[in-house]
């Protein structure tokens, strides 16, 4: 009696499922070698939400094993990697995705390396077109003090007199 | 130019003492939830010690708390007592506890040993406690009679926090 009903509760179990926040598969379901791969590779730019900055690919946790599991059953299912990251953004929201999206201050975390990047660049010219002006400027100026210099003069006096 | 390359150095430092300041005050384990304001995920899942089956849908119509813990978590023992209270002194709110990697057995120990007021779910694989976003134990979600998620509390609870987040759910 207690088995049987056991049995009953297990069948009527039922945890939220993908398809309420993403909808219906719109891929190809995966299994094998392919799935696997798949899986790890998805599993790579999903953050671990209880450690320190790793994927789940790359935790021992049991939160992230569960979060791999969900990756590979969703895959089998024949859910897109669109739509597998969009339902984990949807519950834990873009804090999920270790690449964050090109959007709002985010977008900030892509523009702002290419900006000090092109920054660098920039300075680098400036000092190198100084740097090769500045040789004839100090031969220049170097000459120019030679000229004014009385001890000098006297030695160039000594040394063209006959 | 050594004025620009102050100015420079100046915005530099300017901009990482910000992000330092904004960042170091926040806990770095705080998600905010982008569950807040839509319907609670839906579910179905077996009460341990009861074997019954508990689902979300039928408890509309009353504020819901759905509570995740495990036994293996040291803030869960001490929020414990402050949840079975409330729960005992607010008839007209559901209480609902959802468990995830853990065991029938060690679940049972624990609600003996500790008292037990409200339905204890399990959620077997952690499907749920991914859908709500889930990040470490306990955390709590607070459901409005509408069935949408009005306020997430991250730790233990106390009896002044759960009122203020309960409040919401009543709004």
């Amino acid at each position: 009696m207690i088995a049987t009903l056991f049995l009953l509760a297990l069948m009527q179990i039922k945890a939220p499922d993908a398809e309420q926040f993403v909808g219906p598969p719109q891929g190809t379901p995966l299994a094998g070698a392919q799935l696997e791969r798949r899986a790890m590779e998805i599993s790579s730019e999903i953050r671990c939400p209880v450690c320190q900055g790793l994927a789940i690919g790359d935790s021992p946790s049991q939160m992230a094993a569960n979060m791999k599991e969900q990756v590979r059953e969703l895959l089998a299912r024949g859910y897109t990697e669109n739509q597998i990251l969009s339902y984990f953004e949807k519950s834990y929201g873009q804090f999920v995705l270790l690449k964050p999206k090109f959007q709002g201050v985010n977008a900030f975390v892509w523009i702002l390396p290419v900006l000090a990047l092109a920054a660098g660049f920039v300075l680098v010219i400036t000092k190198a077109k100084k740097l090769e002006a500045a040789p004839a400027k100090i031969a220049a100026a170097t000459d120019e003090a030679a000229d004014d210099d009385p001890y000098l003069t006297r030695v160039r006096e000594m040394v063209e007199k006959p | 130019m050594n004025r620009n390359v102050l100015i420079i150095g100046i915005v530099i430092v300017a901009a990482i003492v910000f992000v330092l300041f904004a960042g170091l005050g926040k806990d770095p384990q705080h998600i905010d939830s982008p569950l807040i304001g839509r319907p609670a995920p839906p579910f179905t899942l077996r009460a341990v010690g009861t074997g019954q089956t508990v689902d979300l849908e039928s408890l509309r119509g009353k504020p819901v708390i759905v509570n995740f813990w495990a036994t293996w978590c040291g803030p869960c023992f001490e929020e414990h007592p402050t949840l079975v209270a409330n729960a005992r002194n607010l008839p007209n709110v559901q209480f609902v506890g959802i468990v995830f990697n853990d065991t029938d057995d060690k679940i049972m120990r624990f609600l003996a040993e500790r008292g037990s007021a409200y339905p204890t779910l399990l959620d077997a694989n952690g499907k749920t406690a991914i859908a709500y976003g889930v990040g470490g134990v306990p955390e709590t979600f607070f459901i409005n009679p509408a069935g949408k998620i009005v306020a997430k509390f991250e730790g233990p609870l106390s009896t002044e926090l759960l009122q203020e987040n309960l409040e919401k759910a009543l709004r």
